[in-house]
């Protein structure tokens, strides 16, 4: 829908509608819709989440080291940078 | 026939979507094929139109240039349902398809628009074509036009609107 919307065709909703009802299928497709259209909007307001992988709640500094300006597998580094920003703050080094 | 049949009008639930099908018909932007096909998912056609009706009639941001925006947007994600809907509101405002058609050419140089006028279209212009110019500067002179309030309105609207047109687009939802 967002690279490539000329694919979802009539051919593809008709396979679409083998495996899902047309509710869930009008609730797959707005739902991404909205999603689409938010991501790309709070990607450029710079906000990072408030809670950790863990559900540590940290501020936005911290989000952003643990996060990184990508949308990326939380086991590829975030869960790791959250455990290290915890320990830090326990043992004081970043004080 | 059509990808996904919209609900007849005559099996929505009353107790949901009268008002709702009552405020389409005023405002026109959506119309009541909007309520149709998302009552098939009848949680997401509430919350839906209402989200859309109110971020397009409800607002500080004046609702003409939020109706030019919205078109303009249609021109990106290629949909003709919501691209040829036109507000009702807008148009006893004094919206005129010229001026309609000159947000959606080079208003950049068009002085009928103000400086925020340009900003604001400018802004839906860049969400979708070059996000990464959408920085800390654009919005920093975006404050120059308009109150924090008034660019998270924007920015919702944009967003919200930009993502049921490219759904309907799959539809093929033409009037």
């Amino acid at each position: 829908m967002d690279t490539d919307p000329d694919k979802i065709d009539k051919a593809f909703y008709t396979q679409l509608k083998q495996h899902y009802s047309t509710e869930e299928i009008v609730e797959l497709g707005a739902f991404i819709g909205f999603n689409i259209g938010y991501h790309t909007w709070f990607g450029t307001l710079g906000f990072y989440p408030m809670f950790t992988p863990d559900g540590r709640l940290v501020d936005q500094e911290e989000s952003a080291r643990i996060y990184g300006d990508k949308p990326i597998s939380h086991t590829k580094g975030a869960i790791q940078r959250a455990k290290e920003g915890k320990q830090n703050k326990t043992d004081g080094s970043l004080e | 026939m059509a990808i996904i049949e919209p609900v007849p009008l005559g099996e929505l639930d009353k107790d949901k979507f009268q008002t709702r099908l009552e405020l389409a018909q005023q405002l026109m932007v959506p119309d009541a094929l909007f309520i149709q096909i998302m009552a098939h998912a009848p949680g997401y056609g509430e919350a839906l139109f209402d989200a859309m009706y109110q971020s397009h009639a409800i607002g500080n941001v004046d609702h003409s240039l939020k109706e030019i925006i919205r078109i303009r947007l249609s021109t990106i994600s290629k949909d003709s349902y919501f691209g040829t809907l036109r507000s009702k509101k807008a148009i006893d405002l004094g919206l005129t398809e010229a001026r309609i058609e000159a947000g959606c050419g080079n208003f950049e140089i068009d002085k009928q628009f103000s400086n925020a006028e340009k900003w604001a279209l400018t802004y839906a212009q860049l969400m979708y074509t070059e996000p990464t110019k959408v920085n800390t500067a654009f919005y920093n002179l975006g404050k120059t036009f308009y109150s924090e309030p008034e660019i998270m309105e924007l920015g919702a609207f944009i967003a919200f609107h930009y993502g049921m047109q490219i759904f309907m687009r799959t539809l093929k939802m033409a009037l």
